[in-house]
C-alpha cells in the first residue's frame, strides 16, 4: 500500500474525456436521481391536479363555493359553552374563535391535571413499597389499554350524566356544586382597585424569578444554597395578599345559587366538559407516568451513589443531580403527550362538548356547506399548534444538547 | 492434657433473624420499611379494597343474570347491581354487528383461516416464514373479502381471490412439508416426481403451484356466497377489519415513507416530510371527517365510495404517517458502518436496504410497532363518530334498545374488557418478543 501512495506515477489517471455511453448514462447516480424525482413529481402533481379538477367539477355541479366570504355571515346557532363571549347572531369567524378557545381551555386544564396525576403515578411506579408499585402498575395498564373515546363516553354517560338533579346537587363544601347540568363554581368579580393586586402579583412573580436567578448564581459561585423556591412561593403568595388586604379586599364573589330549576350565577361548566377533562387527564396521566418513570430510571444509579459519597443530602440529590438529568429525557416526550392531549380533545364531539372540531368542522360545515375552507382552517389550526410546539421543542433540544460533552 | 489433636469444628451459623425471612421479612422489606411506607401501604390497601369490592359487588354479587328487560333489573336491585341479560342478549350483535345471522359462519371461517395462516409463523421448523408472512399481509385480504363481502365477482376479482386461496393452500402444504421432510412444497413435489436436475425441479415446483392455483380457481368460481353489504358490518368484526387493514397497509407504506424521508433526493424528501407532518399533526377525527365529506368531492362524479372504505382510507393514511416515524427511528439507530459495508460489498440501494438495514432496524422497532398497532386498534373506536357500527357504537346501541333503554354502563364494562384483553395481550407479547430478540445483543 505504501508503494502506491505518494509516488506520482502510481496515481490513476482518468481518461481526459470519457466516452458517453448509454449504459454509463443510465447508471449515473445523478441522472437516476433526477429521473426518479421527475417521475415522483409528475405522479404527485398529477394526482393533486386530478383531485383538484374533480373537486372543482363536483363543486360546480353541486353549486358549492370554496371562498372564505362566509366567515362574515351570521352563523345563527347557539353554542352550549363558550369561554369567550358569543351571541347567537355572531359570525362564523367568531364560531371559529370560540372553538379554538374551548379547545385550548380543555388542553391547558387537561395538561395541568394530567401532569400532576402522571407525576404522582410515575413516582408511585418507582416506589419501594410493593403494594403502591403494583397498584400504580395496574392503574396504568388498565387505563392505557382501553380506548380513550370509550373512557370519555363512559365518564359522560356513566358518571356525569347520572348525577342528581339540580335540586339535589352534590354540595362540595358549600363552594362547588355538582349536578347533571354541570359543575358550578363561584366566579370572582373584580371591584375597583383590584388591578393593584394584579400588579402586585406580576411584581411578585418577577421578583421570584430574579431571586431564583440570584440564588442559582450564588450557589454556583460560593456553594452556599438559598431556599429560593420557598422564598419565591412566599413572595408570590404574600405580596399580592398584603396588597389585596391593604387596598380593602376589592373582590366580590358571584356565588352560584339554586333559583327555580337550576343554579344561577357563578361560573359553570357543562357535564361534557367535566367528563372530557377527567377522561383526558386520567388517560394522558398513564403515558406521562411511564415517561417520568423512564426518565428517572435513565439516570444511572451511580449518580445517586456518587452524590451520597460526596455527602449530598438525599433531597438535594434528587433536585440537583437526578432531576436535571432526568428532565432531558422527560421533556421531549412529555411535550408530545401534551400535543396528543390537545389532539385527543377533539373527541369532545362524541359527547357534545363544543370544541373546535365539534362547532366548526361539524356544525358549521353542515350548515354552511363550505367543506374546503372549513377543513383547511381546522387542519391549519392543529398544524400550527403542532409545528409551533415542535419548533420550540427543537430549540430546547438544541439548548440541552450543547451542554453535553 | 490428652493427646487428641485439636479439631476445629465451626459452630453452625445462626439462622437469619425471623423478621428478615419468609412472609414477615418480605412484608417488612416491601410494605412496612418505614413509617410513611406503612401509612402508604394501609392507604393503598384501603383504596384497593374499596375499588375491588365495589366492582365485584356490582358486577357479580348483586348482579341480575336473568330478566326480560331493564325494568325488571331495576325492580330487583335498582342501580346497585349490574343488569347482564341485556349484554348477554346483545353479545352476537356486539361481535358481528348486523351481519345476517345465517351468514355469520363466514366471518368465523375467515378468522379461522387468518389464524391458520399465521400459525406457521410460530412453528419452529418452518423456514419460509418470510414468504408466509408476506403472503399473509398481501394475499389474505383478498380471501377475506371473498368470505366477508361475497357476492358476484368479475373475472379479475375471481382470479385474485383464487390467488389468495392458492396462497393459503401453499402455506399449509409447505409448512407440513418443511416440518416433516425439511423441504418446501415445490421441492418436495419435485423430489417425489424424481426430477433429474435443478432446472427440471424448478419447473416441476412451479407446475405444482400452478396446479394449486387452478384448484383454487375451480373452487372459488364454483362456490359463491351471498353478498353482505358493508353497511351491515359491525361490532368487534368491523373493529378488527378496520384495524387489520390499517396495520397491513401502514407497515409497508410506513417503510416507504421513512425511506423517502431519509432519501438524498430533495423532492422526494419534501413530499414525504409534508405528508408525514401533515397527518401527524392533526387529530384522526379531522381526517375521518375530511374523508367522509370530501372523498366524494375528490373523485369523478358517479364514483360511489361507501362509508367503510372512506374510513379505511383515512385510517390507513393516518397510521402510515405514524409508522413512518417509527421506522425512521429504527433506521437512524443502525450504525453508519452497516450502510457503508453494504455499499462496499457492491449492494445497490434496494438490496442493502432489504437485506442489511431493514432486518436489523425492524428488530429494534418491534416494541414501537406493536405500540402503534395497539394505538391503531384503540383509535378505530373513532369511526363510531362518523356513523360506522364498530364495537363502541354497538355497545351504545344496547342502551337505545327499547327493552334495555338506558343500559350503558354494563355494555361499556363488557367492551372495556374486550379492548383491554386485546391490547394487554399485544403489549405483553411485544415485551416477550423484545426480551427474546434482545438475547443476542445482551452482554
Amino acid at each position: 500500500m505504501s508503494q502506491l501512495t505518494g509516488s506520482p506515477s502510481s496515481v490513476i489517471r482518468r481518461p481526459a474525456t470519457p466516452p458517453m455511453r448509454l449504459g454509463a448514462f443510465v447508471n449515473d447516480a445523478t441522472v437516476r436521481s433526477v429521473f426518479y424525482q421527475a417521475v415522483t413529481f409528475v405522479c404527485v402533481v398529477g394526482l393533486i391536479w386530478y383531485l383538484v379538477s374533480n373537486t372543482i367539477t363536483n363543486m360546480a355541479q353541486r353549486g358549492m363555493s370554496a371562498g372564505f366570504d362566509f366567515l362574515d355571515v351570521s352563523a345563527g346557532f347557539n353554542i352550549a359553552f363558550t369561554l369567550i363571549p358569543y351571541r347567537e347572531g355572531d359570525s362564523y369567524f367568531r364560531v371559529f374563535q370560540v372553538g379554538i378557545a374551548n379547545t385550548l381551555l380543555v388542553a391547558v386544564i387537561g395538561a395541568v391535571f394530567a401532569s400532576i396525576l402522571g407525576l404522582v403515578m410515575g413516582l408511585a411506579r418507582l416506589s419501594t413499597n410493593w403494594l403502591i408499585r403494583t397498584l400504580a402498575r395496574w392503574y396504568i395498564e388498565i387505563l392505557r389499554n382501553t380506548p380513550l373515546l370509550l373512557q370519555i363516553i363512559a365518564w359522560y354517560f356513566g358518571v356525569f350524566n347520572l348525577l342528581p338533579l339540580p335540586r339535589a346537587s352534590i354540595d362540595l363544601g358549600g363552594v362547588m356544586y355538582l349536578n347533571n347540568r354541570g359543575a358550578y363554581f363561584p366566579a370572582p368579580v373584580a371591584q375597583e382597585g383590584f388591578a393593584l393586586t394584579l400588579l402586585a402579583l406580576v411584581a411578585a412573580v418577577a421578583g421570584a424569578v430574579v431571586l431564583h436567578i440570584w440564588a442559582k448564581r450564588r450557589l454556583r459561585d460560593t456553594g452556599r444554597a438559598f431556599p429560593s423556591g420557598l422564598a419565591g412561593a412566599a413572595l408570590i403568595l404574600l405580596l399580592p395578599l398584603l396588597v389585596f388586604l391593604a387596598s380593602g379586599a376589592p373582590l366580590a364573589w358571584d356565588w352560584p345559587a339554586l333559583r327555580g330549576f337550576n343554579f344561577r350565577g357563578g361560573f359553570s361548566v357543562p357535564p361534557a366538559f367535566c367528563a372530557l377533562i377527567v377522561a383526558l387527564s386520567i388517560y394522558t396521566s398513564c403515558f406521562i407516568a411511564e415517561i417520568v418513570r423512564a426518565g428517572i430510571q435513565s439516570v444511572s444509579h451511580g449518580q445517586t451513589e456518587a452524590a451520597r459519597a460526596l455527602g449530598v443530602k438525599p433531597s438535594r440529590t434528587m433536585r440537583f443531580i437526578i432531576l436535571p438529568q432526568a428532565m432531558r429525557v422527560i421533556i421531549p416526550p412529555l411535550i408530545s403527550q401534551y400535543l396528543n392531549l390537545t389532539k385527543n380533545s377533539s373527541l369532545a364531539i362524541a359527547i357534545g362538548f363544543p370544541d373546535l372540531v365539534s362547532v366548526w368542522m361539524n356544525t358549521s360545515l353542515n350548515q354552511s356547506g363550505r367543506a374546503i375552507p372549513i377543513v383547511a382552517m381546522t387542519m391549519g389550526f392543529y398544524c400550527a399548534v403542532s409545528l409551533g410546539v415542535s419548533f420550540v421543542l427543537n430549540l430546547y433540544n438544541r439548548r440541552i444538547l450543547l451542554r453535553e460533552r | 492434657m490428652s493427646d487428641a489433636p485439636l479439631v476445629f469444628t465451626p459452630r453452625p451459623a445462626d439462622p437469619p433473624p425471623p423478621s428478615t425471612i419468609g412472609v414477615v421479612g418480605w412484608m417488612r422489606a416491601n410494605l412496612f420499611s418505614s413509617l410513611p411506607n406503612a401509612i402508604l401501604t394501609f392507604l393503598g390497601g384501603y383504596i384497593f379494597y374499596v375499588v375491588v369490592t365495589t366492582i365485584i359487588d356490582w358486577a357479580l354479587v348483586k348482579a341480575v343474570w336473568e330478566a326480560e328487560n331493564r325494568r325488571q333489573c331495576l325492580d330487583l336491585v335498582g342501580r346497585s347491581g349490574a343488569c347482564w341479560p341485556g349484554v348477554v342478549e346483545w353479545i352476537p350483535n356486539l361481535i358481528y354487528g348486523l351481519y345476517p345471522k345465517d351468514q355469520v359462519w363466514r366471518i368465523n371461517i375467515g378468522f379461522l383461516i387468518l389464524l391458520a395462516w399465521a400459525v406457521p409463523l410460530w412453528l419452529p421448523r418452518v423456514k419460509s416464514k418470510v414468504a408466509i408472512g408476506l403472503s399473509l399481509v398481501l394475499l389474505y385480504p383478498l380471501l377475506a373479502s371473498y368470505f366477508f363481502h361475497g357476492g358476484a365477482q368479475g373475472v379479475v376479482w375471481t382470479a385474485l381471490i383464487a390467488l389468495g386461496g392458492a396462497a393459503f393452500l401453499w402455506v399449509w402444504l409447505t409448512t407440513l412439508a418443511e416440518m416433516r421432510f425439511g423441504l418446501g412444497f415445490g421441492a418436495l413435489v419435485a423430489r417425489l416426481a424424481g426430477a433429474a436436475d435443478d432446472e427440471r425441479a424448478r419447473r416441476i415446483g412451479w407446475g405444482a403451484l400452478a396446479a394449486l392455483y387452478v384448484l383454487a380457481l375451480l373452487v372459488v368460481s364454483q362456490l359463491r356466497f351471498v353478498e353482505v353489504p358493508t353497511r351491515v358490518w359491525g361490532g368487534l368484526f368491523l373493529t378488527l377489519v378496520i384495524s387489520g387493514i390499517g396495520i397491513a397497509f401502514s407497515l409497508p407504506a410506513g417503510v416507504l415513507l421513512a425511506l423517502g424521508r431519509r432519501s438524498q433526493m430533495p423532492l422526494i424528501r419534501v413530499f414525504c416530510v409534508t405528508f408525514i407532518e401533515l397527518f401527524r399533526s392533526v387529530p384522526l377525527i379531522t381526517i375521518l371527517f375530511m374523508f367522509n365529506t370530501m372523498l366524494p368531492l375528490f373523485l369523478p362524479a358517479g364514483v360511489e365510495v361507501n362509508r367503510l372504505l372512506r374510513a379505511i382510507v383515512a385510517v390507513c393514511l393516518f397510521a402510515s404517517a405514524y409508522m413512518a416515524e417509527i421506522v425512521r427511528g429504527g433506521l437512524q439507530a443502525i450504525p453508519k458502518g452497516q450502510y457503508e459495508a453494504a455499499a462496499a460489498m457492491g449492494l445497490g440501494f434496494w438490496q442493502s436496504t432489504s437485506l442489511i438495514i431493514l432486518p436489523q432496524a425492524l428488530r429494534i422497532m418491534i416494541p414501537s410497532i406493536v405500540g402503534n398497532f395497539i394505538g391503531l386498534f384503540k383509535d378505530t373506536t373513532l369511526v363510531s363518530i362518523i356513523g360506522l357500527f364498530d364495537l363502541l357504537s354497538m355497545s351504545r346501541a344496547v342502551g337505545e334498545d327499547t327493552r334495555w333503554l338506558g343500559l350503558f354502563i354494563e355494555p361499556f364494562f363488557f367492551i372495556t374488557m374486550i379492548y383491554f384483553v386485546f391490547c394487554f395481550l399485544m403489549s405483553q407479547y411485544s415485551l416477550n418478543l423484545e426480551r427474546r430478540l434482545g438475547e443476542g445483543q445482551r452482554r
